[in-house]
C-alpha cells in the first residue's frame, strides 16, 4: 500500500541529490563550539552542519536541540557523530575541542593537554575533508594552530587561528564606547599573540580616517594623561574577567568565528586579524603563528597586509615568536 | 586640555535623550534566556536588549560576553541593575525560574516558580506598563495565567510560548519523514504545552494537501506508517534532550525569537501560543492554552477559529480542568 509520501509527491530528479557545497564542521560541542554553531546557523552560512565530539550523549542532545529549531533556520541538514566520517566533504572545519582555561590559568599552561587531543582529531579531519580550511579556536590558539598545521600536512594558507580577531573586536567595542560611536566605525587592530602579549597598533587607530595618535601623540603610552593604554589592558583582562563572572566565555568568540566563516565561505576577501604563519616577516625566523591582518576568501588566507609597525611593536612580535617557539620545540610527536 | 574625543568629534545635539523603540527585556540569563538573547540579537529585530537576573556575577559576565561581540551586532545590550533599567520595553520575555529536572513533569514546578514570579511580574509591569509579556518558564500555561493575574494587564498583552516549539518540532519531524523542508509542512499542535498537547491532524498539510486525506488512519493505532508516533516523539523531545545534554536551549531560543519578530515588527503571523482560551471551544475557566494566534505589535491581535474534532475539543477541556485544578490552589 502506498505511503503518504508516495501518494503526496511525484519524484522528478532521480538519484541522490548533490553533496553539500558549503558544509561546516564544528569539532567540540562545549560552550564555545555550540556558540560558533548557533552563530553560523543564524547567519545562514552552511547548507550542512556537522558536529563532532567524544561525549556521545551531549553530542546527540545538542544536535537534536538544533534540529528542533530547523523551522527557523536555513540549514537543511544538521548531523552529529563521534565518528569523523560525518564530517566528510566539509569546506570549513572549526576546531574548538580541548580543555578550557581554568580561572587564573594562562593560555600557555594548557598546551600539552591539548596537543594530545589534537593528535587524534586533526588527521581524521583531513582524511575526510582533504580540501577544507581549518579554523583553530582552542587555546593557546597560536600554538594550537601551529600544531594543527603540522599534524594536518595542509598548506599554511588553509590553516588559520582565530587569533586576535576577538581581541580586536573587544578593542573596537571598548574604544568605540569611549568615543560614543558604533564599534564598526572605530578602526583599530590588535595583532601578534592572542592573549596577554597581544600588540595594540595605536598608530593605526582611527575614526573616519582621523588618526587618534595625531590628536594625542601620547596615546597608548604611560605618559598619556587620558590613559588610553588601559583599554588594551581591559582587552587582555576580558577573558579572565568573563570567566570569573560566568565560568567561561562563548558568545563573543562564537560571533567572531562566524564572522571569519562568512568571509571564507562567501569568498569576501575581507581583512581580519587572524593567526597565520609569519616566518619570514618582521625578522621572524621560526615556524610560528601570530595574528596579522589577513585577506580571507574561499582559498583561505589569500594574502597578508604589510602593516606598518614601529620598532617597539616589531620587538613585541619577535618576543612572542621566541616565547612560542620555546614551547613548540619541546612538543612531542608532531 | 581637550580630550581625543573632543578633538575628534564636534557634538551636534549633546544630551539629546535617546529612547529605544523596540526594546526587549529578557528576565533570566540561564541557558534558555541566553539562547533567546543570542537568537534575537542575531535576527536584528530589537534596538535594545536588556537582561536581568538575580545572580549578579552571572548577569554581568553574560552581558560582557555579548557586548564583546558588539562589532558583529546591531543592538545595544544592557545588564539591568534593577527593574528601573527595564523601563519602556515593548516586549518582556520571562525565562526565569527553576528548570525541569530529569523526569520531572512541568506541573511539578509550579509553586516554586509562582514565588519567583511574584517578584518579577509586578516590577516589569510597573516600569513597562504598555509592554507585552511573553512567558517561557514552565509550566508555561499556568505561569502565563500567573503573569496575567500578577501584572493586571489586559489578556491580549500576556502570552506564553506554549506549543510554538512543539509545533516546530512536529513540523521538523514530519518534514524529515516526507523529505521536505519543515517550512513547507503545515501543522499545529495546540492546547497544553507538554504531555497533553493536541496534534491537529485534520489540518496538517503540504501545499494544501491534507495528509489525513491520503491516510485516514493517520491519527489512530491502526496506521502501518505510525504517524501518531510523531506526536509522541514531540512530547518526549524535551525529556530526551534534557537527558542527553542536561537542558534544552537552542530550539526554544529560536522559537521565541520568531515570536519576538512577529510582535516587534507587527507582522501578524499566525503562531500557536498560549493565550486566554476562556470562551472558546466550550471552555469556561480562566486558563491559558495554545491556539493559533495572530501576533502583532499589540500582542495577540486575533485567534483562529480552528475547526476541531470532538476528540480534540474534549482533550482541550480536560487540560483546562487539570490546569484550573492547579491554578485555584495557587497563592497569588
Amino acid at each position: 500500500m502506498a505511503t503518504v509520501q508516495e501518494k503526496l509527491i511525484t519524484p522528478i530528479a532521480g538519484g541522490a541529490s548533490e553533496g553539500p557545497r558549503n558544509k561546516v564542521t564544528v569539532v567540540g560541542v562545549g560552550q564555545v563550539g555550540m556558540a560558533c554553531a548557533i552563530s553560523i546557523l543564524l547567519r545562514e552560512l552552511p547548507d550542512e552542519l556537522a558536529l563532532v565530539d567524544v561525549v556521545e550523549d551531549r553530542l546527540k542532545g545538542e544536535m537534536m536541540d538544533l534540529q528542533h529549531g530547523s523551522l527557523f533556520l536555513k540549514t537543511p541538514k544538521i548531523v552529529a557523530d563521534t565518528d569523523y566520517t560525518v564530517t566528510a566533504g566539509s569546506r570549513i572545519v572549526i576546531v574548538t575541542a580541548g580543555v578550557r582555561q581554568q580561572e587564573g590559568e594562562s593560555r600557555l599552561n594548557l598546551v600539552q593537554r591539548n596537543v594530545n587531543i589534537f593528535k587524534h582529531i586533526i588527521p581524521q579531519i583531513v582524511k575526510h575533508s582533504p580540501n577544507c580550511i581549518l579554523v583553530v579556536v582552542s587555546n593557546p590558539v597560536d600554538i594550537m594552530t601551529y600544531v594543527t598545521w603540522k599534524l594536518s600536512g595542509l598548506p599554511k594558507h588553509r590553516v588559520i587561528g582565530s587569533g586576535c580577531n576577538l581581541d580586536s573586536a573587544r578593542f573596537r567595542y571598548l574604544m568605540a564606547e569611549k568615543l560614543s560611536v558604533h564599534p564598526t566605525s572605530f578602526h583599530g587592530w590588535i595583532l601578534g599573540e592572542h592573549g596577554d602579549s597581544s600588540v595594540p597598533v595605536w598608530s593605526g587607530a582611527n575614526v573616519a580616517g582621523v588618526n587618534l595618535q595625531t590628536l594625542n601623540p601620547d596615546i597608548g603610552t604611560d605618559q598619556d594623561k587620558e590613559g588610553w593604554k588601559e583599554t588594551h589592558k581591559m582587552v587582555v583582562d576580558s577573558a579572565y574577567e568573563v570567566i570569573k563572572l560566568k565560568g567561561y566565555t562563548n558568545w563573543a568568540i562564537g560571533m567572531s568565528v562566524a564572522d571569519l566563516t562568512e568571509s571564507l565561505t562567501k569568498n569576501l576577501s575581507r581583512i581580519h586579524p587572524v593567526s597565520t604563519m609569519v616566518k619570514g616577516m618582521y625578522g621572524i625566523n621560526e615556524d610560528v603563528y601570530l595574528s596579522l591582518p589577513c585577506v580571507l576568501n574561499n582559498s583561505g588566507v589569500s594574502s597578508v597586509i604589510n602593516m606598518t609597525l614601529n620598532a617597539e611593536e616589531v620587538a613585541k612580535l619577535k618576543k612572542s615568536a621566541d616565547t612560542l617557539w620555546g614551547i613548540q620545540k619541546d612538543l612531542k610527536d608532531l | 586640555m581637550a580630550t581625543v574625543k573632543d578633538k575628534l568629534i564636534q557634538e551636534v545635539n549633546p544630551g539629546a535623550p535617546t529612547v529605544a523603540r523596540s526594546k526587549v527585556t529578557i528576565v533570566g540569563v540561564g541557558q534558555v534566556g541566553m539562547a533567546c538573547a543570542i537568537s534575537i540579537l542575531q535576527a536584528n529585530i530589537a534596538d535594545d536588549v536588556t537582561l536581568i537576573d538575580v545572580m549578579e556575577d552571572k548577569l554581568k559576565g553574560e552581558v560582557m560576553d555579548l557586548q564583546h561581540g558588539s562589532l558583529f551586532l546591531k543592538t545595544t545590550i544592557t545588564a539591568a541593575k534593577d527593574y528601573s533599567d527595564t523601563a519602556n520595553s515593548k516586549l518582556c520575555i520571562i525565562t526565569a525560574g527553576v528548570r525541569q529536572k530529569e523526569g520531572e513533569s512541568r506541573l511539578n514546578l509550579v509553586q516554586r516558580n509562582v514565588e519567583v514570579f511574584k517578584h518579577i511580574i509586578p516590577n516589569l509591569a510597573k516600569y513597562s506598563p504598555d509592554a507585552i509579556l511573553l512567558v517561557v518558564s514552565n509550566p508555561v500555561d499556568i505561569l502565563t495565567y500567573v503573569a496575567w493575574k500578577l501584572s493586571g494587564f489586559p489578556s491580549h498583552r500576556v502570552l506564553g510560548s506554549g506549543t510554538n516549539l512543539d509545533s516546530a518540532r512536529f513540523r521538523f519531524l514530519i518534514g524529515e519523514k516526507l523529505k521536505i523542508n519543515s517550512t513547507s509542512v503545515h501543522g499545529y499542535i495546540i492546547g497544553e504545552h507538554g504531555d497533553s498537547s493536541v496534534p491537529v491532524w485534520s489540518g496538517t498539510n503540504v501545499a494544501g494537501v491534507s495528509l489525513q486525506s491520503l491516510n485516514p488512519n493517520l491519527d489512530t493505532g491502526k496506521d502501518p506508517e505510525e504517524w501518531k508516533n510523531i506526536h509522541k516523539q514531540v512530547v518526549e523531545s524535551a525529556y530526551e534532550v534534557i537527558k542527553l545534554k542536561g537542558y534544552t536551549s537552542w530550539a526554544i531560543g529560536l522559537s521565541v525569537s520568531s515570536l519576538a519578530q512577529s510582535i516587534l515588527k507587527n507582522l501578524r503571523i499566525v503562531h500557536p501560543v498560549s493565550y486566554l482560551i476562556k470562551g472558546m471551544h466550550g471552555i469556561k475557566e480562566d486558563v491559558f492554552l495554545s491556539l493559533p494566534c495572530v501576533l502583532g505589535s499589540s500582542g495577540v491581535c486575533g485567534v483562529l477559529k480552528q475547526p476541531l474534532k470532538e476528540s480534540e475539543t474534549t482533550r482541550l477541556k480536560k487540560s483546562s480542568e487539570t490546569l484550573w485544578a492547579v491554578q485555584k490552589e495557587l497563592k497569588l
